[in-house]
């Protein structure tokens, strides 16, 4: 297959060789192998690649990808990976807010919508506002790696991206936060691998990807080369209930060419004091191996009393050998809603002590380490913050396993903003809105809604399913909580947007989520016998010197069964070291700072936290209250 | 000379300045500058430039947002621009009016009171007009009763803050306050503990915008100590007080986009404050403060509190 740059023009187009998504589960060679930290599997392709800046797909590197054509390289030099093109040195940085980044620079509408298949041509492909990152790295594979599918890793690229392995085209992606995976088996040799990678700024992925953010590409999450165990586990699904004392998980384990393997899926339930709580065993079989296990006495996962289960999944031969082993810890817990609008975890209130959360660091932006996400848990203890939002894309896989641990409700949140298209200097005006209820905007969402319910449908700490952010409502949204909620009988769908399209009420959001409405009019919802549990989305707007009134909000949960809190906007500012030539100090910079424009300027700046994590003084407040309620 | 007086403090009747002088602290009152001018004693001077009318505070982004600063521009200017239209002495609780020349020529360097009072009126830079009346009553200890009144007018849009701003000739070195912990304002202040805080020098907070910043509501007193170990004890009359110390005017931080742009701290400026508009934040792009925590232009704000010097060796 050729790799086309027209795909960057059609919505219809958004994986290409790209692999299903699927569970972020760690596969080992063996039990010993997790106990003693012995990961064989995994590569990390992390550090510096070669790399060159293309001001737009014209100043691409026509065969950059070929191995042996060191003459098309020679204008290379290199950029860290993981990390953002833009704060490296190259391009512009630019921060803006609803409006989409090329306002008043380049004239564009949405393409194929109202059916029409063939329109703009060339609206991003020849675009004079859509650079192109090309980057270069070799890789050894090891020797143990034969005889394994091997499947090349992307945790985030920004946001268009196209993949050779040794000259041969492998893939595209878009959807910059979640996960990309190809399998490069067939492609890779003995010794030393050639991988390239050329990242386009923008794609009608700019379309819904329009978040109130700094505006950044390049591969900014971990790239890892991965290795399948002896017989390759390649998703695996647990679904904890709990009936009174009772906890159940059913598990669904897809093995590949099981059927060829006389071998058995041996699984275990370690509890919180590190016993056996229950064992099963399974043949393996050509289609997913089921199981269902008992644990009586379960405790239960909560903010307070995070207990966590560790599920132990053993391929095992006949003859004893162990092919495979997968680790993954899990909790019990109930979630539901009473006849008063309720939610209830556990069969006890909810309340969601919350923050919207941006990944963001001063310098470097939204590429985070493990030790800044580790710092954030710890802030999030310390002030007494029970909840997130993963505002507005999927974090990284590691977010998710801290949350678990910590106790914090997550509401896991599409990769999906596309304010631009339908509020406009603050008015409703969704003429061009997608994805709206277009045929050809309809695909690429329900594929962000599928890979964020897979890779962390395990997740216990997640409590809601959000659609996206401020993308206004169609069909193809409701299309999005109908997938959410037919795979998925645990958790509840979130969507704001209907808000704006009541018309979709009953399709779309099983909860009322407002944004910044006013204390009066969330109790006159709550008063006039609510249909849905209310929350908040957005709350408190952190801005500056704010968060005042912030008693007016804690007061209606003792107003109304229905009320369940909600989440701050937000939880740090967004804004970037910049050195002053002046004064010689490093300053914290927002929009407009690098003369990017059109900005948002100060707007970037909403959080609790200061950039670099200092409290602001309003979290005395917030802290205070958030104390006060807990389930 | 006349060593038989019992009474504490000196008089001097100048032509421009009247000046009262207690054993350990005098006061420079200066009526073409209209106000307090000099605080002195132990060879400090506290004053760079004294007490006048607050009316402004720096913009806050929920400010800008919601339009309050337009809609109240009138009390920036005010703010700067505000002048004495009238002051009146009494002495011993006698109203002796203005004690201008011809009318001075009488007195001597002999003049001893048991209570001095001088009331200086602002006429605010508005439009209505309204005043303000400053009563500085020195005390037979040579403590300073102070009182800062407006007077509401119909007409007059909200105010950002009510109360008196005055610099100190030097950074401060730090201040003690019995009150509430943390940067408090009337609409968020349930989180702050009751409790004596030592704050060391004047912090600001790096908002990415400057902005009024650093305000603790609900004092019941403050000490403010200067580099040579002084301190001065504000402390409340009938009322807690709101106050905060900064090393940067309101104009200041006003005109700085980020905080690398504010000037080299020089002095301190103090505000001491009766009212004080809350910061609202249910959003920042249009939602006013909830209304019990807006200031009313049209209604009457009064602030009064005590000021004690401190010797060094007494500060703490």
């Amino acid at each position: 297959m050729e790799a086309s740059l027209a795909w960057l023009d059609d919505p219809t187009v958004f994986r290409v060789g790209k692999l299903p998504a699927r569970s972020d589960h760690t596969v080992y060679e063996s039990a010993s192998a997790y106990r003693n930290g012995s990961q064989r599997l995994r590569q990390s392709l992390d550090g510096t690649w070669g790399f060159h800046y293309g001001e737009t797909p014209q100043h691409r590197t026509p065969a950059f990808f070929e191995p042996k054509n060191q003459v098309a390289r020679q204008n290379f030099t290199s950029i860290q990976v993981p990390g953002h093109i833009q704060l490296q040195g190259f391009g512009q940085i630019q921060y803006i807010n609803t409006l989409y980044p090329w306002d008043g620079q380049v004239y564009r509408r949405p393409p194929m919508i109202d059916e029409d298949e063939t329109s703009y041509p060339g609206i991003f492909s020849e675009a004079s506002d859509n650079p192109v990152g090309e980057y270069t790295r070799t890789f050894e594979v090891p020797e143990y790696f034969t005889n394994r599918t091997v499947r090349l890793q992307f945790e985030g690229v920004e946001q268009a991206m196209y993949v050779w392995v040794n000259g041969h085209f492998v893939g595209y992606s878009e959807d910059s936060f979640s996960r990309a995976e190809f399998d490069i088996t067939s492609y890779l040799v003995p010794g030393e691998n050639f991988l390239a990678v050329a990242v386009y700024k923008l794609s009608t992925a700019a379309f819904l990807e329009d978040q109130d953010m700094f505006r950044f590409s390049g591969i900014f999450r971990s790239v890892w080369l991965e290795a399948s165990a002896l017989v390759d586990i390649q998703d695996v699904s647990f679904v904890p209930t709990v009936t009174d004392n009772l906890g159940k998980v059913t598990g669904t384990v897809a093995v590949q060419h099981a059927g060829l393997i006389d071998a058995r899926l041996e699984a275990v339930v370690i509890g919180p004091d590190n016993q056996v709580v229950a064992t099963t065993q399974r043949p393996l079989a050509n289609d997913d191996v089921i199981f269902e296990l008992s644990v009586p006495e379960v405790q239960v996962w909560s903010h307070q009393s995070p207990i966590l289960y560790e599920m132990q999944l053993t391929i095992r031969a006949a003859d004893g050998t162990e092919l495979a082993f997968v680790p993954y810890r899990i909790g019990f817990r109930t979630l539901s809603v009473t006849a008063e609008q309720q939610i209830q975890l556990n069969g006890r209130r909810l309340f969601l002590n919350g923050v919207n959360r941006h990944e963001w660091h001063p310098s470097r932006g939204r590429a985070l380490t493990v030790a800044d996400m580790a710092e954030d848990v710890a802030l999030f203890k310390k002030f007494h913050i029970n909840a997130v939002r993963t505002s507005h894309y999927p974090n990284q896989m590691a977010w998710y396993f801290m949350m678990d641990e910590a106790g914090v409700y997550v509401m896991a949140e599409t990769n999906l903003e596309s304010h631009g298209t339908w509020q406009k200097m603050g008015a409703v005006e969704p003429s061009v809105n997608v994805p709206g209820s277009h045929k050809s905007w309809r695909e690429v969402v329900l594929d962000r809604a599928r890979s964020n319910y897979e890779q962390f449908k395990n997740h216990v700490s997640i409590l809601f399913w959000s659609l996206g952010n401020e993308s206004y409502a169609g069909e193809n949204i409701a299309a999005m909580n109908a997938l959410y909620k037919e795979h998925d009988k645990t958790r509840l769908t979130h969507y704001e947007g209907v808000f704006h399209n009541r018309q979709f009420n009953a399709v779309i959001s099983d909860v009322e989520s407002r944004m910044y409405a006013s204390p009066a009019d969330i109790l006159a919802y709550l008063q006039q016998k609510p249909v849905k549990p209310y929350l908040n989305c957005e709350f408190m707007h952190s801005m500056g010197n704010s968060v005042g009134g912030f008693d007016e909000y804690m007061a209606l949960y003792n107003q109304s069964p229905a009320y369940t809190g909600g989440f701050v906007w937000d939880y740090v500012d967004q804004a970037l070291w910049q050195h002053d030539a002046i004064t010689g100090e490093q300053v914290l910079s927002y929009g407009g700072d690098f003369n990017d424009r059109h900005s948002d300027y100060e707007f970037s700046g909403n959080g609790l936290f200061f950039a670099d994590r200092q409290p602001k003084p309003a979290l005395q407040e917030v802290a205070y209250y958030y104390e006060q309620f807990d389930n | 000379m006349n060593n038989l007086t019992t009474k504490p403090l000196r008089i001097v009747y100048g032509d421009g300045v009247l000046g009262v002088h207690h054993r350990a602290v005098s006061y420079l009152f200066s009526y073409e500058r209209g106000g307090l001018e000099s605080l002195r004693f132990g060879g400090q001077e506290w004053l760079y430039r004294g007490p006048k009318p607050a009316f402004w505070r720096a913009t806050t982004d929920n400010d800008r947002g919601n339009g309050f600063s337009r809609r109240s521009a009138q009390w920036l200017g005010a703010d700067q621009f505000s002048t004495v239209t009238n002051f009146v002495v009494s002495v011993d609780q006698q109203t002796i009016g203005q004690p201008i020349a011809p009318q001075n020529n009488h007195y001597d360097d002999q003049q001893f009171a048991t209570t001095v009072t001088i009331v200086f009126t602002y006429t605010t830079a508005t439009e209505p007009q309204t005043t303000v009346d400053i009563s500085y009553t020195v005390m037979p200890a040579g403590k300073l009763q102070v009182t800062a009144h407006y007077t509401g007018r119909k007409g007059l849009p909200e105010l950002p803050v009510f109360g008196l701003r005055f610099v100190t000739p030097t950074p401060l070195q730090g201040y003690t306050y019995t009150g509430l912990s943390g940067e408090t304002y009337p609409d968020r202040w349930r989180g702050g503990e009751v409790g004596t805080y030592d704050i060391a020098g004047m912090p600001i907070t790096p908002y990415l915008v400057p902005q009024e910043m650093g305000m603790h509501i609900k004092t019941d007193s403050v000490v403010l100590k200067n580099l040579a170990q002084q301190g001065l004890r504000i402390e409340k009359l009938a009322q807690p007080f709101a106050f905060s110390v900064l090393p940067f005017s309101p104009l200041e931080l006003e005109a700085a986009t980020h905080l690398n742009e504010l000037p080299p701290v020089r002095r301190g400026v103090v505000s001491i404050l009766g009212a004080v508009r809350g910061v609202g934040g249910i959003d920042s792009w249009g939602a006013d403060v909830q209304p019990a925590y807006r200031v009313s232009g049209e209604q009457n704000h009064q602030v009064q509190f005590l000021i004690t010097p401190l010797a060094a060796e007494r500060i703490d």
